[in-house]
């Protein structure tokens, strides 16, 4: 057992890095040794990452300990750079959190001056006084580069910065040079934030926090509209909302909403959050109460203003759009299905459910569709056909009796066999094909079985199967 | 003579109240009263109260319906064991046919909703998109919901008849679940008369049990015809449209006998099985040494009879 981490304190004592558990307890009996979780810290970074968001909508994840902030245009919001940052750490030190944190022109350079140094914020024409004092490992560096930089006496980023470049370069690779200008602000370094900067967002900060579901729902709806705005300047409709709310101790929830059809309403926003609300209610732990939320729209398709009529009697697509936002927001989005055919011999992939993807889908008239479907199908199928014992001629006669769910059934007529074969280009060559035949029995229950395999070719003793029943 | 007077007003406005609950036209007499109102007003549309039908084109059972489906309210259809739920959906698909119909003559392309416990979907066997379309349906106007348990599903018909978008709101529900009981079946009656949609109660497997629906209908299978030839015969062994066997449970009107009828996809209508055919499958199900000796009861067929009157049954959820 090794340490990986250490806090304040233990620095203090002496500790070190990679130094042996049993050592370490030698040193200093007291000590309190945590096993690691990599995993838990690294929910735990997310987890600060989610709550950053309040800054910026750009964070993205450095490593296993860093975050970086992308703050252009953000900062006079928090009452300047200096501001933001006091803000931040004095935040993050109520939540418990030890933090250091730089703001500065280059990702670089905040890197090595929040890790090495101590300044909050670093003009832009003061990164080379900055970084001069800085050790070789503040550049980012791989271990064996600054292990070889330190051998030949380079110690300091200031030694770097006077040196001349091409032997530096010859001798220590090109990374160095790279990672020298992207500190000096000389090369351009992109962040790749975690998660999508949405299109359309507003949000609210609250002086009291707020736990009570009814008022979030409302400031949900105050927020949609100021959505709404931003949506029609853009003549666009939100497809997929997502409502950012941030806890008071740190914690942010995400919930999202899908809609059925382009949205830009205020009521019927709010109204997809109602039921979503209702269906997340049991993990969406208000605790002390949320201070901000935010409203995004994280996806958004072209909706064309329509005119109302004079009536006010809205569009028939509308309720139905409803309809389907309401349920799926309680349920799932793949709760409510259609039904969809394809063109396949097979049974069980010629007809299914898929979800409701588009209101206007359902609404269309009816287009001039002239696939032909075979007729005398069952109106329910078994998603698994189940085993039958069965009578019948051999090798190609309708069955005479059979048991089904420990029932035996006579069968008084039988239609069939209707032979389909196996998609060989899907399942194999050695797929056995299927005879299907439409039985009745005598009480004028009809049924749909099918044998598996042919006798003679395929299998020596054929399975029947019930797939089906008829009307 | 001023108290019978009060007294005769008061009769006539309960016989009233209830005519409303039970949403059919007024009596004879009430009607009559209100025609020859003492003031001489005559009061608007009440006395000539229409209720809006669908008629299904066959004499006894139009009758029974009087006049034919209502395009409002609820209805309930069940099948006694499940390995009858394939006659059973037939039956309420050809119902949701009926209605999917009748909207687009009026121009709606309105869409079905068939909310379906997802237990009844795994016993019975799941709805299969190529067989509702040859059954008649509109294949791009159905929609299906698989809830998980039965207060999802109520949730959802709920809401359902809430929205005046669908032709009709089928509620597949297996068994006679407690959170489906009387109150919970007036409630959506009184929805689905308010959302003006039709609700199709389907009862898989369920017991007879008291609820609001305007008819409760038993549905058992009944061999088909076989299919026509050319020439005006038979072709042997062949099985044509599906037949129906009904077993009228609930109605306003007495049946005097079992309804015997046939769902033509091709034409999307119900026609009665021919008079010989269906007198046989009358005889056909009945017990050859009958040894219940009570006289048959009205407005029921051939149920198992208890002794004794029945009134009120227990409670089957």
């Amino acid at each position: 057992m090794r340490l990986v981490a250490l806090d304040t304190l233990a620095e203090k004592i002496g500790l070190k890095l990679g130094q042996g558990a049993a050592e370490a307890r030698a040193m200093c009996p007291a000590l309190d040794v945590i096993a690691a979780d990599p995993a838990a810290d690294q929910a735990f970074l997310e987890g600060l990452a989610d709550w950053c968001d309040r800054y910026t909508p750009l964070v993205a994840l450095d490593g296993k300990d860093g975050l970086f902030l992308d703050i252009t245009g953000c900062a006079h919001l928090h009452g300047g750079e200096k501001g933001l940052v006091s803000d931040l750490l004095s935040r993050l030190f109520s939540l418990g959190v030890e933090a250091r944190a730089t703001v500065s022109s280059a990702a670089g350079l905040s890197w090595a001056a929040a890790r090495y140094g101590n300044m909050a914020v670093i003009e832009a024409g003061e990164a080379g006084r900055v970084l001069a004092p800085l050790p070789v490992a503040a550049l980012r560096l791989p271990e064996e580069t600054a292990a070889a930089l330190e051998r030949v006496g380079l110690k300091q980023i200031g030694d770097l910065l006077e040196a001349p470049r091409a032997p530096l370069a010859r001798r220590f690779g090109s990374l160095l040079l790279l990672r020298l200008d992207q500190a000096r602000g000389a090369a351009d370094e992109p962040l790749s934030p975690r998660l999508p900067v949405p299109s359309f967002a507003a949000e609210r900060r609250l002086a009291e926090p707020l736990m009570d579901e009814e008022y979030i729902l409302e400031l949900t709806r105050h927020l949609a509209k100021d959505v709404r705005a931003s949506l029609e300047r853009h003549g666009e409709g939100g497809r997929l909302f997502e409502l950012l709310l941030f806890r008071v101790d740190g914690r942010v929830f995400r919930v999202r909403a899908h809609a059925a059809m382009p949205l830009n309403d205020a009521d019927r926003i709010a109204a997809l959050f109602r039921e979503r609300l209702q269906a997340v209610h049991d993990d969406l732990d208000a605790g002390y109460g949320f201070e901000i939320l935010r409203l995004a729209v994280l996806r958004s398709e072209r909706l064309d203003p329509a005119q109302q009529d004079f009536s006010g009697v809205p569009e028939e697509s509308q309720p139905l759009a409803a309809f389907i936002d309401k349920v799926a927001a309680r349920f799932g989005p793949d709760c409510l299905m259609q039904a969809s055919l394809a063109e396949s011999h097979l049974p069980e992939r010629a007809g299914g459910f898929a979800a409701v993807r588009n209101v206007a889908a359902v609404m269309a008239p009816p287009g001039s569709n002239d696939r032909v479907f075979p007729e005398n199908r069952p109106l329910r199928v078994f998603a698994h056909p189940e085993l039958v014992e069965a009578t019948a001629e051999v090798p190609d006669g309708a069955p005479r009796s059979f048991n089904w769910r420990k029932t035996q059934y006579r069968v008084a007529r039988a239609e069939g066999p209707e032979r389909i074969a196996a998609e060989w280009w899907i399942d194999g060559e050695d797929h056995p094909t299927r005879d299907y035949f439409r039985v009745e029995d005598q009480e004028g229950r009809r049924f749909w079985l099918f044998r598996e395999g042919l006798y003679g070719r395929e299998v020596a003793a054929a399975r029947w199967f019930m797939h089906g029943v008829f009307a | 003579m001023a108290e019978n007077a009060v007294q005769r007003q008061t009769i006539l406005s309960l016989r009233d109240t209830i005519a409303r609950i039970e949403n059919c036209s007024l009596p004879g007499i009430v009607r009559a009263a209100k025609a020859a109102d003492a003031a001489g007003f005559r009061r608007g549309s009440e006395g000539t109260f229409h209720r809006k039908v669908l008629p299904l084109g066959i004499g006894p059972l139009d009758d029974l319906l009087k006049g034919g489906l209502p395009l409002e309210g609820m209805m309930e259809i069940r099948n006694a064991e499940t390995r009858d739920a394939g006659a059973a959906a037939g039956f309420v698909a050809a119902l949701a046919v009926l209605y999917q119909q009748e909207r687009r003559e009026k121009g709606h392309l309105a869409p079905v909703l068939w909310i379906s416990q997802a237990l009844a979907c795994r016993e019975a066997g799941q709805l299969y998109a190529p067989g509702l379309k040859s059954y008649g349906l509109d294949p791009e106007r159905f929609l299906f919901v698989a809830a998980r348990t039965v207060k999802d599903a109520l949730w959802i018909a709920e809401t359902a008849l809430a929205v005046p978008v669908f032709a009709a709101v089928v509620l597949e529900i297996r068994g006679n679940p407690a959170c489906l009981a009387l109150s919970e079946s007036r409630r959506l009656n009184v929805r689905a008369r308010a959302g003006h949609v039709p609700l199709l109660l389907f009862r898989q497997a369920g017991e007879e049990e008291a609820s609001s629906a305007f008819f409760r209908f038993q549905i058992k299978p009944a061999p088909a015809g076989g299919r026509p030839l050319p020439d005006g015969s038979v072709l042997c062994g062949s099985i044509d449209h599906p037949a129906f066997h009904l077993l009228v449970e609930k109605s306003r009107a007495y049946a005097a006998a079992d309804i015997f009828l046939e769902w033509n996809a091709h034409d999307r209508r119900f026609y009665p099985l021919d008079e010989r055919r269906s007198a046989a499958l009358q005889v056909n199900g009945q017990p050859e040494n009958p040894v219940d000796p009570l006289s048959a009861p009205a407005g029921r067929s051939r149920r198992a009879q208890p002794l004794g009157r029945l009134l009120a049954f227990a409670r089957a959820s």
